[in-house]
């Protein structure tokens, strides 16, 4: 079953393209020239792309109502006005933010990572190297022998945050804060501690790491 | 107009009277007359008073003055003139009836004392020349006040009578104030009062202008002063209406700012969307053209024109950008921020782009946060922009490096690439408008920054204003 989009966009040509790219991608898209029925419509979407500028109802109003009405949904905000304009208006209820020209590409590589993060009930097992993690039910099986892999609580967030946030290199004080809650000190080895030890569990050989990749200066990442 | 004109001469003439001008003039020409005019002015006054003391003086005694007695007494003894001896004496024997505190007696022609009422000095039985002498002697000036008559218009025909009485009764003690040390004193309280005067004249003044200065300092919404109340039609007052006015005027100034800012910022975001737009469309066509089929030198046209896309929406963003914060637009919010921190996280979002450009990173950040007081977005698009940079001109190097050096307490961010150096870099004039934002950005966040390029690549410090000192001598 493929995820339904909400696309609004007032750009004829734009929107064209951006329609035709996301429908080859494999995403069912509605595709809307102005925000007044977005609320209505908005029902069984997976995610909603917004342009900044629409006409009657501007794409910060319609994101900040479709937010209100439903915090779970994704957004992601197209705009065609300077960065600091758009940061002043305050992003704050927005998920993820591009500015045109986009690559299309870029488009999608973002729609992927807002949808993983947002992961509605039915994701699918992920497959990283030999293992395949079912999210929802906390399992974690070898593709090669099916044995399960047990984690501790922590190992299995951090490992699920990295998931979440696949290919993007998140730095010590964003995983703390994503998985502990609370601000990372400095000098704080619980995670390098918790990491090394679920790298013994996950790795085929934990001295060279292939999963969690070390990026060195900066963070961590799990590439896809 | 010509009424206008009318009246505000007659304004003006009315409010002459209330003027500063005027009451200092006042104040200025009794000083002048002090000396000619309140001298004698103070006399005449000094004088009046007198007398009207002396009146209230008269009032009081019982017998009036000594004037009035003496002259009752006289007339008295004139109207006895040719009296026989028992008229002379049963006319004694009422006047001590009606004024029981004197004494009298009476000297016949002969001297020889005839009558005594009252008295309480022994009087000489028959009176000699050295008695009638002696007698003057001593009540000449004394305490006791004497009034001496001839009976009859003859002297010793019919010899004389005397009235004696207390002085005190007759004259009153307040003619001690018309000595010269209560007129002095007088004068003094005149001169003290002028200066009283004049004081409670500048203080007043000067209160009034402390309160305006006040109201000068004090501010009220928007950063302006509020206007004051006007108290008075004098020259202050006047001074408050003007300072009413010119915050009227600053308030309207301020509101064509305000709405001129507010037109700019539309134009530049309409002028945005206008460039954009077509170009997200052109970006789109590149793109559906990418995967058609073509030959080696078309794809690698596409992949120019992306290039040139890319840029050309930089340089748009920049230069709105530049726009947007030269005026004023983007408000800086400086806050105490561990640098080090955004920097790895800007980093982890180059990194992807640094991968596919074939560049080496060497990231060497000390785990210990470097605390600054930045705003956290103007931070991210020094960093966003400096990093471009080094894609944008400096890809050829194939490195890019990120460390912090540090000096005592100071420390200084150092971005590093091996490429050609920003001289020969700027054959792609795109640079220009982008380090002119880190320049604007550095530099109001209270950071100072130094480019070292080199044909062997190019190394750029951000660092403390304070530190500005040290890491240029370095350099």
């Amino acid at each position: 079953m493929s995820v339904k989009l909400l696309y609004i966009e007032d750009d004829k040509e734009i929107g064209e393209f951006v329609y035709v790219h996301l429908k080859e991608q494999g995403y069912e898209v509605l595709w809307l020239p102005s925000g007044e029925r977005a609320l209505e419509e908005a029902a069984g979407c997976g995610l909603a792309i917004l342009d900044v500028m629409l006409p009657g109802l501007d794409g910060f109003t319609v994101g900040q109502r479709l937010k209100k009405a439903d915090p779970s949904l994704p957004i992601l905000m197209l705009s065609a006005r300077t960065a600091i304009d758009d940061k002043l208006q305050g992003l704050q209820f927005a998920d993820d933010y591009l500015t045109k020209p986009f690559h299309p590409d870029e488009l999608t590589a973002r729609v992927e990572v807002l949808l993983r993060r947002f992961a509605s009930v039915a994701a699918e097992p992920l497959a990283v190297k030999h293992w395949l993690v079912y999210e929802q039910e906390n399992r974690i099986e070898n593709r090669e022998t099916g044995e399960e892999l047990i984690l501790t609580g922590k190992q299995f967030q951090i490992f699920s945050y990295l998931l979440r946030h696949l290919g993007q290199i998140m730095t010590k004080e964003q995983i703390y804060e994503g998985v502990w809650g609370e601000a990372y000190l400095e000098g704080d080895k619980t995670l390098m501690v918790h990491i090394r030890y679920l790298r013994e569990k996950l790795e085929k050989d934990p001295a060279h790491p292939e999963i969690i990749e070390t990026v060195r200066g900066i963070g961590y990442r799990v590439k896809p | 107009m010509k009424r206008d004109k009318k009246e505000r001469r007659a304004r003006k003439g009315g409010r002459f009277f209330q003027s500063l001008q005027s009451r200092y003039l006042l104040i200025i020409l009794s000083a002048f007359l002090f000396v000619p005019i309140v001298f004698p002015v103070a006399t005449i006054l000094y004088y009046l008073l007198g007398v009207f003391v002396q009146q209230q003086d008269m009032q009081e005694l019982k017998y009036g003055n000594t004037s009035q007695i003496e002259q009752m007494f006289h007339q008295q003894a004139a109207e006895l003139s040719g009296a026989s001896n028992q008229h002379i004496s049963d006319t004694m024997h009422k006047l001590r009836e009606r004024y029981p505190d004197a004494s009298f007696f009476w000297v016949d022609g002969e001297g020889e004392t005839k009558l005594e009422l009252g008295g309480q000095i022994e009087l000489p039985a028959i009176w000699s020349n050295e008695d009638s002498i002696q007698f003057m002697k001593e009540y000449t000036g004394s305490d006791t006040f004497t009034v001496l008559a001839f009976i009859g218009d003859k002297p010793l025909g019919q010899g004389f009578m005397a009235m004696q009485l207390p002085r005190s009764l007759v004259q009153s003690n307040t003619r001690l104030i018309f000595e010269a040390p209560f007129y002095i004193l007088f004068l003094i309280l005149v001169f003290l009062f002028f200066v009283a005067l004049s004081l409670l004249f500048f203080r007043h003044i000067r209160r009034r202008l402390l309160r305006l200065q006040a109201a000068m300092t004090r501010q009220g919404e928007e950063g302006l002063p509020l206007p004051v109340e006007q108290e008075k039609q004098d020259e202050i007052g006047q001074l408050e209406i003007a300072f009413n006015e010119m915050i009227l005027q600053l308030r309207a100034g301020r509101q064509r700012e305000r709405e001129e800012e507010e037109l700019r910022k539309e134009l530049i975001a309409n002028l945005s969307h206008d460039l954009r737009t077509p170009m997200t469309v052109m970006g789109g066509q590149l793109y559906t053209l990418h995967k058609e089929p073509l030959s080696q030198s078309g794809r690698e046209t596409v992949k120019q024109l992306e290039n040139k896309i890319d840029t050309v929406s930089s340089l748009i963003e920049n230069l709105l950008s530049y726009t947007l914060m030269t005026s004023g637009r983007y408000p800086l919010e400086l806050a105490l921020q561990d640098v080090l921190r955004l920097v790895r996280e800007s980093a982890a979002s180059w990194y992807p782009l640094w991968e596919r450009e074939g560049l080496a990173v060497d990231i060497e950040l000390p785990e210990q946060p470097l605390v600054w007081s930045v705003d956290k977005e103007g931070f991210r698009r020094i960093l966003d922009n400096l990093f471009q940079n080094v894609v944008r001109h400096a890809a050829e190097g194939g490195y890019i490096g990120v460390a912090m050096i540090q000096h005592g307490e100071q420390s200084a961010l150092v971005i590093s690439d091996r490429g050609p150096g920003t001289q020969s870099a700027s054959k792609e004039k795109g640079a220009g408008i982008g380090l002119a934002i880190v320049h604007y950005l550095v530099r109001e966040m209270g950071l100072a920054w130094h480019i070292d390029s080199s044909a062997a690549g190019t190394r750029i410090l951000i660092y403390p204003e304070a530190a500005a000192d040290y890491f240029l001598n370095k350099i």
